[in-house]
């Protein structure tokens, strides 16, 4: 017997893979889009190859096809919900009394499902044609990308939730966003922040949580980390207590919103 | 049943200000009223999208604002507005996607489904795209969707704007022969159209400015709030002299008169009049004078008023005619 909540998500999943199916054009230029990506980040990576000494000892390709995917991974989440908010859709969810959680994690999953099949073609033809060298710890994998999940997914709660009650980007995902291009360190490791500018820097690095997405997914699979040692149980530690405050702060964020549309009785509007 | 219902202060006003209404179980309950009269906020407010400052609000003694879940299981709404289909997919996988969300069982989800698209007839293009729908099979789809979890109650918000004159009245058909006379449903529907409402409410509100100014049976409104009748007289053609002037003074002065309006065409002289009289007045008296001067009636007949001269009355939209106290 699948519980409803699961039903509820797969029939999400489901129609937005019908829906996502039917629209083949677009469909084909996702795959072509993937392809081409992998392949500008290959040859550019490969342009400037060398070691990734201050953090996870990989090389420049390895660090860079890994980030990637992983940001491929990211962005769909934190506006898959979001994106998906529109006065007639969000009135008639709701009329329907779903659980909230439901309701995210079912806008996003078609997405996430789809991010995690392009992942695939990047690490393949990272390996293949630019000599990729994973060092994988499927354990320790399949973690970070749990904690990456409720990370995320708290993410696209917050971010959801403000929209409602701005009706255009909210201010907090935007900073987040942006600054995620600078400090997270999707094409450089977060400690060369201190090199170029000053030291101390990479700290602020450290308070958004795509950083730590990023180097959950990287330790796991760059790395082959024992979880049992110390110091990187830590780090996983660390992730996952931002997953823990970031997931249930999401949630009241998206009711609060909610809620304060209703008050407000500016659900429907734009 | 809505108790001094305040809400919601928004940021230029209210849109609904101690507004006290009670629904009957199965009868078919109209809402009428100027466009920002406070139609939609009400019905939001009952299917819990939106809140209310003040007041109660309790559908089958279920709090709106408290008890929102049980709420939705009572009562769902018909919102053109909100549409929420995916237009790649066909009327069947739109229905079944919300039979999931509604937490229905399989089984029941699709005996239900197949039931309501037999019941709006659209069982033969169920297969279809939605967005192959004409805008009347969109809203029979909307319908289906409201019906899915068979609630008691079902609120439509403006249920036939928009749809062809003989798609309107096919989905009225639906609503008073099978929703309600045979699942004895209960229906809260806000209207623009008057005739709909006469037609197929047993009572109304009229709502002006976020408050109730009359409810009653259709009939009732119409006859109390206003006091006149319309009386109309067709005569064969005669020139329009200054005698018919002196008589149409004449007219004016007998009690019951309220004003008299003569149909003159340029060509043709005088073609008939038109008299707004009394509801009770004895109307030989008009016949007498025209006799006396010679003018020769070819038809006659009275126009009671319409629930549009009571709503015009009521909302002041035209100049008002004279009317009474009205009870809620």
């Amino acid at each position: 017997m699948i519980p409803i909540a699961l039903k509820q998500i797969i029939a999400f999943t489901k129609r937005d893979f019908q829906s996502w199916s039917s629209y083949k054009t677009t469909a084909i230029t996702q795959f072509i889009n993937i392809f081409i990506g992998v392949f500008s980040w290959g040859v550019r990576a490969s342009y400037v190859q060398r070691t990734v000494t201050e953090m996870y000892g990989s090389d420049y390709i390895s660090f860079l096809i890994v980030g990637v995917a992983i940001g491929n991974l990211i962005l769909p989440l934190v506006q898959g919900v979001e994106r998906r908010l529109n006065p007639w859709t969000l009135e008639t969810i709701l009329m329907t009394n779903l659980n909230t959680s439901v309701f995210v994690i079912g806008n996003v999953m078609w997405n996430y499902l789809f991010s995690i099949i392009t992942f695939i073609p990047y690490l393949v033809i990272g390996i293949l044609v630019f000599g990729a060298q994973l060092n994988v710890n499927i354990t320790a994998t399949v973690l970070a990308f749990i904690i990456s999940a409720a990370i995320l997914m708290g993410l696209a709660m917050l971010s959801s939730g403000l929209r409602i009650v701005t009706k255009s980007t909210d201010p907090i995902t935007w900073a987040i966003n942006v600054l995620q291009n600078l400090l997270s360190g999707i094409a450089f490791p977060v400690v060369y922040l201190d090199t170029i500018f000053f030291p101390g820097v990479s700290m602020f690095s450290w308070l958004l949580p795509q950083t730590w997405v990023y180097h959950l997914c990287r330790l796991s699979m760059l790395t082959n980390p024992n979880l049992l040692d110390p110091l990187i149980a830590v780090q996983y530690l660390k992730g996952l207590a931002f997953a823990i405050i970031l997931f249930p702060v999401g949630y009241k964020i998206f009711q609060w919103g909610v809620n304060r549309a209703k008050r407000e009785g500016t659900l429907g509007h734009y | 049943m809505v108790k001094s219902l305040k809400g919601i202060k928004g940021p230029f006003l209210e849109a609904l200000s101690d507004l006290d209404l009670e629904v009957q179980e199965g009868e078919i309950f109209g809402i009428l009223g100027p466009n920002g009269a406070g139609k939609t906020t009400l019905i939001k407010i009952l299917c819990t999208l939106v809140l209310h400052d003040e007041g109660e609000a309790y559908v089958r003694g279920y709090d709106v604002r408290k008890e929102p879940g049980k709420v939705l299981t009572n009562l769902q709404a018909v919102l053109p507005g909100s549409r929420g289909f995916t237009w790649r997919l066909s009327g069947r996988q739109n229905l079944e996607f919300y039979s999931l969300l509604y937490g229905l069982d399989d089984d029941i989800a699709k005996e239900r489904i197949d039931y309501l698209l037999e019941l709006t007839g659209l069982l033969n293009r169920a297969d279809d795209d939605y967005q192959r729908y004409s805008t009347g099979m969109q809203r029979k789809l909307l319908l289906c969707r409201g019906l899915l979890r068979d609630t008691p109650i079902i609120l439509f918000d403006e249920p036939t704007t928009g749809l062809d004159p003989g798609s309107a009245a096919e989905f009225r058909s639906l609503i008073t022969d099978r929703l309600v006379a045979e699942e004895g449903k209960t229906v809260l529907m806000s209207t623009h159209n008057l005739s709909e409402a006469q037609e197929m409410c047993d009572r109304i509100a009229i709502m002006d400015r976020g408050k109730i100014t009359a409810c009653d049976t259709p009939n009732r409104i119409r006859y109390e709030m206003i006091d006149e009748n319309q009386f109309n007289i067709s005569l064969h053609e005669t020139a329009f002299t200054s005698k018919h002037e002196v008589m149409l003074d004449q007219i004016q002065e007998i009690p019951g008169i309220n004003g008299v309006t003569p149909s003159i065409d340029p060509t043709e002289g005088l073609q008939g009049l038109t008299f707004r009289v009394d509801k009770n007045m004895d109307l030989s008296n008009i016949l007498e004078v025209l006799l006396r001067n010679d003018l020769s009636i070819k038809a006659m007949n009275t126009s009671e008023p319409t629930l549009e001269d009571a709503f015009i009355a009521i909302t002041g939209n035209r100049p008002a005619v004279p009317r009474r106290r009205f009870r809620h």
